[in-house]
């Protein structure tokens, strides 16, 4: 196996060779980038994120638990207001919306935490300050006998640089 | 030919000397770096305020409220009143990164993590008053619902119950949200750093790389948050508005509230993001980055909302005449002409007339002018507060129960104390973290060079053309 490193100075750049690349069967690769690009991000994975997920999840488990506490806490020191039900579902609506949003967010962090391998870990071999400075680097692993073509295909769409390493 | 060994690979990519870091990274974090006078002045007034008010706090807790000026029938007062600003003032950091972020307004990413930071620490402000207000600190905890010996629970259908939830989700997603947008530019001082500011930056990027997927998931993460915070932003000071309207007091029992709150601290929060960051951005030598354009969209935000004040000013003076409920009209002819007159009117004159001004293009970039008049936004949005609960309470329906309230000394240093408590965590934060959201900024300015490339390229290939 062996591991191309390329460089470049440009999202767009980076968005086509990576369309390239996966369209030429070569999946395994990774691009560092100093900030976000649709374009880079579609090329990459163009399927939904599954933050959109945790997020429904967390909802859903929010809007349970606040009308949950509400009608059972109601329900067990019952104090009755201007003639209301005791378990009055309308006023129940704020604190459902609250922990529904409150549950959400939390899942929406912990979805980002998981998807995205979030917590403190040796960093990847390739990555360099580069790439939170300005410039975006794109890691793509392959067979020996593909490294010239991938080589060409880096160098043909404004790679300043292109390494080879083996693959551990 | 043999490639190169992966290590050889490895210092090539990692060179000791980074001769070509990009500009903003080193403007924007040479904040954190340095010795700046101003700044140490400013955290030492902010310390010595804190102090002064911890010492004042710990005298009213040992003595009781009776040293906090209430007085029947007035015993909502100053820690209320600052408790309704302070949220106000963090309404604007969510409104600049979530609302703004949806409507894909672009030039919010120069102030967006100054207005974060402000929401966290103005809302972890306000989060303090309420607590104080009880006078027994440490009974804040029968505010939740919790078991107990008594199998007593919360009262779900009070709304100063809705507005423990309200406040506590808000203080947790907008932690949340100021946070998770950190991360990238944590990163980006940690790849600069040394020494034991490495490792602490190192533990706080959690492993941030600035992969495809990293991106993707906090492109959505961030996405997503800004879905869940709208709404919430727009709840909670409806929320507190309710802490009055739902109340039948002369001049609280309106409608009009939620709404009439919402814009009045989005006005005073986008006020208080111009008060913090005119400095900021003098002493810092950001000028590259807070453009005058960012300062003349923020005074569109503060014309704006101003209108919508006024309009509501208006609203409840033309309601209470219309409705012909003489405790309604009494109240509000006190509110302007009675013991409180002078609240109203710098109420109106700070809030209403004085942002007319912003009508005018040339000071609405004056960035001197805006400071000033900022300034006077703030204070004419804490005698709105100051109103909307002294004048209300104190003149109910009954005349001979009629009072006068007047804040006390202690009050008085509690709330100066509470303005030193947001500087001193603001000021703590300037020389930790960017105050700029670096990865945002460079999105911006990236993408502008390779479209300019593309013209570029587009235009030569049509003069080859020709």
């Amino acid at each position: 196996m062996a591991e191309l490193v390329s460089v470049y100075d440009y999202p767009s750049d980076v968005a086509t060779v990576v369309r390239k690349l996966k369209a030429r069967g070569f999946d395994d690769l990774t691009t560092y980038s100093p900030a976000p690009f649709e374009e880079i991000e579609l090329a990459e994975d163009p399927r939904p994120s599954k933050v959109r997920a945790f997020h429904l999840g967390g909802s859903l488990v929010g809007v349970v638990v606040g009308f949950g506490i509400q009608i059972w806490m109601s329900m067990d020191w019952p104090i009755k207001i201007a003639g209301k039900n005791i378990a009055a579902i309308p006023p129940m609506w704020i604190i459902g919306f609250e922990l529904q949003t409150l549950f959400g967010g939390i899942l929406v962090v912990a979805g980002l935490a998981m998807l995205a391998g979030l917590y403190p870990r040796p960093l990847d071999k390739h990555y360099s300050p580069r790439f939170s400075a300005e410039e975006f680097g794109v890691v793509v692993r392959c067979e020996e006998r593909d490294a010239a073509e991938v080589e060409s295909l880096m160098r043909g769409h404004n790679a300043k640089e292109v390494k080879r390493a083996e693959a551990h | 030919m043999a490639p190169p060994p992966a290590t050889a690979v490895a210092d090539a990519m990692n060179p000791p000397v980074r001769p070509q870091d990009s500009q903003a990274n080193i403007d924007i974090m040479a904040v954190t770096k340095g010795f700046h006078w101003p700044w140490l002045i400013a955290l030492l007034f902010a310390l010595s305020g804190v102090g002064l008010a911890g010492a004042t706090l710990a005298w009213q807790t040992y003595e009781g409220l009776g040293v906090a000026g209430y007085q029947a029938p007035v015993f909502w007062g100053v820690y209320i009143i600052t408790f309704v600003f302070w949220i106000g003032i963090g309404h604007a950091g969510t409104l600049i990164s979530a609302i703004l972020y949806l409507f894909r307004a672009k030039w919010r990413n120069a102030i967006n993590r100054g207005a974060e930071t402000m929401t966290v620490f103005a809302v972890l402000t306000a989060a303090l008053f309420p607590l104080i207000h009880i006078g027994r600190l440490w009974k804040f905890y029968f505010l939740l619902p919790y078991p107990n010996q008594r199998y007593l629970w919360v009262n779900f259908k009070s709304p100063l119950l809705w507005d423990v939830f309200a406040v506590n989700t808000y203080l947790t997603i907008s932690v949340l949200f100021f946070l998770v947008g950190l991360i990238p530019d944590i990163a980006i001082a940690r790849d600069r750093a040394v020494g034991w500011k490495k490792v602490v930056y190192t533990i706080l990027s959690a492993g941030w790389q600035g992969t495809g997927k990293q991106w993707k998931a906090h492109s959505r993460a961030v996405l997503h948050l800004s879905g869940l915070a709208t709404p919430l932003v727009l709840s909670v000071h409806s929320i507190v508005s309710w802490d009055f309207a739902m109340s039948i007091v002369p001049g609280w029992h309106a409608t009009i509230f939620a709404p009439y709150f919402v814009a009045g601290a989005i006005f005073g929060g986008f006020a208080m993001v111009i008060v913090v960051m005119v400095p900021v951005r003098r002493i810092f030598r950001l000028e590259a980055y807070i453009t005058d354009y960012h300062f003349e969209n923020m005074s569109r935000f503060i014309l704006f909302t101003s209108l919508i004040c006024g309009y509501a000013y208006g609203a409840e003076y033309f309601i209470a005449w219309y409705s012909a409920v003489e405790f309604e009209q009494t109240s509000f002819w006190q509110r302007a002409f009675g013991p409180y007159w002078f609240s109203t009117w710098c109420m109106i004159i700070f809030n209403v007339v004085m942002p007319q001004l912003l009508w005018i293009k040339k000071l609405r970039t004056n960035i001197p002018f805006l400071f000033v008049l900022c300034f006077f936004i703030n204070l004419g949005m804490w005698f709105e507060r100051y109103v909307i609960i002294i004048t209300s309470l104190s003149r109910e329906y009954i005349p001979a129960a009629w009072g006068l309230y007047i804040p006390s000394l202690v009050e008085m240093i509690v709330l100066t104390g509470s303005f030193c408590w947001f500087s001193m965590f603001f000021l703590l934060y300037l020389k930790m973290f960017p105050i700029i959201a670096i990865s945002e900024v460079k999105e911006l300015d990236i993408h502008a060079r390779d479209h300019a490339r593309h013209d570029a390229h587009a235009a030569h290939a049509s003069g080859g053309a020709h």
